[in-house]
Order: C-alpha cells, then sequence, then structure tokens
C-alpha cells in the first residue's frame, strides 16, 4: 500500500507532448478514477505509473521511493488491461500463480492466495481452464484476480469494464467498489465513461489533452465544476450552455430574452462576472418546470425522450439545443410550451474566452 | 444467389483440377525414383521405363557394400541436428528480440545472407576454417549450415511472435518478469507450433545442402547429400545404387513432414487465420 506523487511529470512520444507537465497526489487507500475523452493521455498516464513507459522529465514516487529509473517488473503494482491480457496457454490458476511464482514465494503460500482470491472473486468452478474457455465476464475476473492475489502496493485499471455488456458493467462496477473498500490498496481506474468515474471513485481526476481540468470528489466536480470543459463533460446529459449578457442582475439571451440572476448562482458568481457577456450553465436537471414563477422561461418541445424515471425533453433556447429533465408525470409532447427556469443555487457561470468558472 | 453457387462451384472444380496437375508435378519423379531404385541397373535406363519388374534390393544393397553410407547418414545427421539446434538457439531469441523491439533490419540482413549464393562465403570460409584448422571438422559445417537454419527460424517466428498481443507481455514485465523469463515462459510457449515448423523447415533445409560439405568436409565428414554425388561420373554412372541413395536420403525430411503435417499446416497458414 502506497501514496503516489507525480511533480511536473512529462511524457513525448516522439516531439508530441502527450503529458505537458502533471502534478497529481494520490493518497494511500485512495481509489482515484483518471476520466477524459478518448486520446488524452489516460492510459498513458497509467502505463507510466506501471513503468512501461519512461518519462521524460519530472519526478514519479510511489511510497516514499522515486521510481522514474524502476523497471515495471519491480515496482510492485498490479494492472489490469482493457483486453485482459490473460496468458493463454496458462489456465486460469497458473494466470494467478504466475506473478507469486515469478517473486519466488513458496507453493502452499501460493495455493493459498489463489484460493482465497478466487473464492472472493467467484471464479473457483474455473480455475482449471484456459482463458480461452471463459466468457468476457469471466476473463474479466480472472484478470482482477490476477492482480488481487499479489497483494499489491497499488492496483492499476485500464478501462476494464468497457468490453462487459451494459448490465454487467454496472454489476462489476459495484463490486470493484465494494472490493476496494474491503482490499485498501490504493487504486487507479482509468475510464472514458463518466458515469464510471462518478460511481466508483473517491476522487475524480478529469483530464484533457494530456492536462488536468479538476481534482475533487465526484459531488465537487458535479457541483462545482471549475470549467466548462469539465461541466460538460461530468454528467448525463450534459449540462447545457447558453451564451449570455450580464446587465446587473439581469441576463440577456442571444434573442432577446431576459430573466432574473437573483438567486441562481451559488456564492457570488455573478459580482465575478460582472458586467458583459458570459456563459451560463445549466444541468438538465436543474431546469424546472415553474409555471407560477412569471420570470419563468416559455420554450416550447421540439423532441421527447421518455426515461421511465425522468423524460428528457428538447427544445431551443436563444438559439442554442437545450436539454431539460423534467418528471414522467408531466407528459410533456412535441409543440407544448414549458415554463423552465433554473432551480435557485444551482445554475453556473462561465468566462467565454477562458471558460473558467466565476465563484 | 445462384450465379454465385455456380460460381463456387466452377472455383472449387479448377482447384481440384490444379491439386491434381500439381500432385503429378510432384509425385512423378518421386514414384520414378523410388520405383528404379528396385530395379536392376539395366532396367533403370530403358526406354520406355517398365512399369512392371521384379523388384530387387541389389542397389540398396550394394550402397552399403560399396560405400560408407551409414557414416555418410551419421554425418548429415550430427550437421543437421547440430545446425537445426544452433539456427533455433539464435534465431528464436532473435525472432522475439525483432519482433519486441520492431527493429527488424537485422532479421532482414540474414535474410539476405540466406538468398545469396553460398558460392560467395565459401571462399572466404575455406581460408578461414583452412586457418583454425577446421577443415573436415563437424564444427565447419554445423557452423556455415547455420546460415541456412537461423534465417528460416526467424522468418517463421517473427509473425507468431508478431501475433502474441503486447499486452500479455506488459502483463507479464508488471507480473515482475524479465525480459528473459517473458521470453521462455511466455513467448515461447505461445509459438510452440512456429518453433515445430521453422525446426523441420531448418532441418529439411540443412539436410539438403551440399555445397558447403563438398569444400568444408573430408571423406569422413562429407554428408550424405554430397557424398551422393560422387554416385555420378566416376567411369559408369550407378543409376540404380543413386536411384536407392536418393530416395534412403529423402526419406527423413518425408517422415518429419508427415508426422507433424498438422502443425506444419497451421503454422503455414497463420497469417490467414488468428490461433
Ligand atoms: N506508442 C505511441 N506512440 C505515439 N503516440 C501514442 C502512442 N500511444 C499513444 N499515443 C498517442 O498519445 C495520445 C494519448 O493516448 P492514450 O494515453 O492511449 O489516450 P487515452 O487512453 O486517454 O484514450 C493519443 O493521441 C495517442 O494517439
Ligand atoms: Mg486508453
Amino acid at each position: 500500500m502506497a501514496s503516489i506523487r507525480m511533480r511536473n511529470l512529462v511524457k513525448h512520444y516522439g516531439s508530441f507532448p502527450v503529458i505537458p507537465g502533471l502534478d497529481l497526489d494520490i493518497a494511500d487507500h485512495e481509489f482515484v478514477v483518471l476520466v477524459g475523452p478518448s486520446g488524452c493521455g489516460k492510459s498513458t498516464l497509467l502505463r507510466v505509473l506501471a513503468g512501461l513507459e519512461s518519462i521524460n522529465s519530472g519526478d514519479l514516487f510511489i511510497g516514499d521511493v522515486r521510481v522514474n529509473d524502476v523497471q515495471a517488473a519491480k515496482r510492485d503494482i498490479a494492472m489490469v488491461f482493457q483486453d485482459y491480457a490473460l496468458y493463454p496457454h496458462m489456465t486460469v490458476r497458473q494466470n494467478m500463480a504466475f506473478a507469486l511464482e515469478m517473486r519466488g514465494m513458496k507453493k502452499p503460500e501460493i495455493d493459498e492466495r489463489v484460493a482465497s482470491a478466487a473464492a472472493m472473486l467467484d471464479i473457483e468452478s474455473f480455475l482449471d481452464r484456459r482463458p480461452k474457455a471463459l466468457s468476457g465476464g469471466q476473463r474479466q475476473r480472472v484478470a482482477m484476480g490476477r492482480a488481487i492475489v499479489r497483494d499489491p502496493k497499488v492496483f492499476l485499471f485500464d478501462e476494464p469494464l468497457s468490453n462487459l455488456d451494459a448490465k454487467l458493467r454496472a454489476q462489476v462496477r459495484a463490486e470493484i467498489k465494494a472490493l476496494s473498500q474491503k482490499l485498501r490498496t490504493t487504486m487507479v481506474f482509468v475510464t472514458h465513461d463518466q458515469i464510471e468515474a462518478m460511481t466508483m471513485a473517491d476522487r475524480i481526476v478529469v483530464m484533457k489533452a494530456g492536462v488536468i481540468q479538476q481534482v475533487g470528489t465526484p459531488e465537487e466536480v458535479y457541483e462545482r465544476p471549475e470549467n466548462m470543459f469539465v461541466a460538460g463533460f461530468i454528467g448525463s446529459p450534459a449540462m447545457n450552455f447558453l451564451p449570455v449578457t450580464i446587465d446587473g442582475e439581469t441576463l440577456r439571451l442571444k434573442d432577446g430574452t431576459s430573466f432574473s440572476a437573483t438567486g441562481l448562482f451559488a456564492a457570488d458568481a455573478l459580482a465575478r462576472a460582472s458586467r458583459g457577456d458570459a456563459c451560463l450553465g445549466v444541468r438538465p436537471e436543474h431546469l424546472m418546470v415553474s409555471p407560477d414563477k412569471p420570470s419563468a422561461l416559455d420554450i416550447e418541445v421540439s423532441l421527447v425522450e421518455p426515461l421511465g424515471s425522468d423524460t428528457l425533453v428538447h427544445f431551443q433556447l436563444g438559439g442554442v439545443a437545450c436539454i431539460g429533465r423534467v418528471s414522467p408525470d408531466l407528459r410533456p409532447r412535441p409543440g407544448d410550451r414549458l415554463p423552465l427556469l433554473p432551480a435557485a443555487g444551482k445554475a453556473h457561470l462561465f468566462d467565454q474566452t477562458t471558460g473558467e468558472a466565476f465563484r | 444467389m445462384t450465379d454465385l453457387a455456380s460460381n463456387d462451384r466452377w472455383f472449387s472444380r479448377l482447384n481440384t483440377l490444379l491439386l491434381i496437375l500439381a500432385g503429378i508435378i510432384v509425385i512423378t519423379p518421386t514414384a520414378w525414383m523410388v520405383l528404379s531404385s528396385f530395379k536392376q541397373s539395366f532396367e533403370v535406363t530403358a526406354y520406355p521405363p517398365t512399369l512392371f519388374f521384379s523388384p530387387t534390393l541389389d542397389n540398396y544393397r550394394s550402397l552399403s557394400d560399396t560405400t560408407p553410407f551409414p557414416q555418410y547418414a551419421l554425418n548429415s545427421m550430427i550437421v543437421t541436428v547440430g545446425s537445426t539446434s544452433l539456427g533455433l538457439l539464435l534465431g528464436a531469441p532473435a525472432a522475439f528480440v525483432a519482433s519486441w523491439t520492431r527493429i527488424t533490419w537485422p532479421a532482414v540482413v540474414t535474410l539476405v545472407a540466406r538468398m545469396a549464393p553460398g558460392t560467395l562465403f565459401l571462399l572466404p570460409w575455406y581460408l578461414m576454417f583452412r586457418q583454425f584448422d577446421m577443415i573436415g571438422s563437424y564444427w565447419a559445417l554445423i557452423l556455415t549450415h547455420a546460415v541456412i537454419t537461423m534465417p528460416i527460424v526467424i522468418w517463421v517466428l517473427l509473425p507468431f511472435f508478431d501475433n502474441i498481443p503486447r499486452s500479455v507481455y506488459e502483463a507479464a514485465q508488471v507480473d515482475g518478469c524479465s525480459p528473459f523469463r517473458i521470453f521462455y515462459r511466455i513467448a515461447l510457449p505461445l509459438v510452440s507450433s512456429g518453433l515445430a515448423v521453422s525446426a523441420i523447415l531448418a532441418f529439411v533445409f540443412s539436410w539438403n545442402y551440399f555445397l558447403f560439405s563438398l569444400v568444408l568436409s573430408n571423406s569422413d565428414t562429407k554428408t550424405l547429400i554430397a557424398a551422393s554425388f560422387n554416385f555420378i561420373g566416376e567411369g559408369s554412372t550407378n543409376w540404380g545404387g543413386l536411384m536407392a541413395a536418393a530416395t534412403l536420403i529423402a526419406l527423413p525430411p518425408l517422415i518429419l513432414a508427415t508426422i507433424v503435417q498438422r502443425w506444419l499446416i497451421s503454422g503455414l497458414t497463420l497469417g490467414a487465420v488468428k490461433g
């Protein structure tokens, strides 16, 4: 078990800076999820942690040891690969025992460890099968088993759920979280799926083009996104962004519609933004149907997507396509008009040019 | 639909025809050789060739009576097994490293060396081995035959190694494997059919190669195939004996190929069907 420290870590592929300079601390026992769009350098960062890629400059510490020049084999880190990377010529049992053998562990202890990890993951019934004879979900479990038996300092996961079907993914997601609470080993989990990040992480690290956009608990990144990228990436459907002009306590949309901003924002975002152009951000679930409020925005529903628990309504506002999440009891239809208003204290205001949130 | 089906039938007929043709081309001289080896010497050159004759083992008997045939066979075995082993020992790690690092130019160099005419090497080697007083030694033949076997091993194994997902190597690294252990615990077992194929091909090519033995061996270490040239020319050619020798020489590669047929086919078609 160990903490991880990255200091001004730089990784180039050729002349292309995949990670132009990154600082991050991961505490002992912590479950950190790296999330970001495809190609933003999540896997690269994970491989750097594992020692599969060297870094161009900066420092990487695992525990108190600077591991810049320590080989993968010596880092005592376990990794679950996206394609599981099981050894095809070995049985499940041999796959799990392999790393322990490499460490020169005695046979009785290996057997004991394999048995207990197999029991934990419920894979005892196919310990003597080869990976070829397993389903995708079973292989995924074996890959986790291979990591768990080692009792390593750190677990790394590179999108381990992306090859599972939706139902299994939700199940394994919960299992991994339960496992992390039981094992209490430092875990770094990479995904492009913000739902996985939200549901599993102690802390989320949102990345874009190799640069950390925000680090925080799931609640923090959801409730107080630091910029438009994080605001748009976390949450589904994504946050609505509306260009507005601020005039005192009034916000004016591009089509001239104006409404009062009083109470819309937490803290003094409005004061920070002062006058001029800005970007208003409102999550679909924070658009309230408010028939009794005279200031409510009158919108026309263009498309309806019933999800069962909620219903999504699509509409145009100030020339921008927006989505609202409303109660299914409302039974909205295309063409209906709805009075919508951002919930008090739930709206966000961003700088038009930098995308930074006003707080 | 019917068009496609009739196309298919047409192709399969053409395929059968071509296979038969190929079979005839390969089998005719082989059959002629084997049959001739059981004929009396005068019958061998008879025209038209006789198809029905009373078989005799005279040719084989004369072979062992008049030549040190078993000694030659032993020489061939030693040189072939030695050079095949050496080829595997050097070629398998080389192919692994070339695949791992994706640096293939050294492998290309070995291929070029393999394709160059053997005469290119012969003179320098002759002088070199004479310097070390190794002319006529098994080692001279084993070492030089490695020029035949090693490129085969490398080029047969390269696609096999390339076919192993990189993440499997990386998993092994993370699991605490040194590169050397990754080679023999992970990579080698995964290319076992490639090893079999490359070993057989190396064996056959080394067994059949005569040029180096012709020059670098002496009468004690001459290989079968080089020795069989002695049957031609010296006075009148002993055609029957030559046929018997040729039949015996062809046996080991044939037997080998039959035994490992299944591997051979799956190995040679690796590119098309992923294992
Ligand atoms: N071996 C490599 N050589 C060159 N470029 C690479 C290599 N691996 C990844 N990249 C590039 O680095 C960037 C980040 O890749 P990656 O870390 O795999 O992204 P992610 O896992 O977030 O999808 C991508 O633009 C990718 O094309
Ligand atoms: Mg990735």
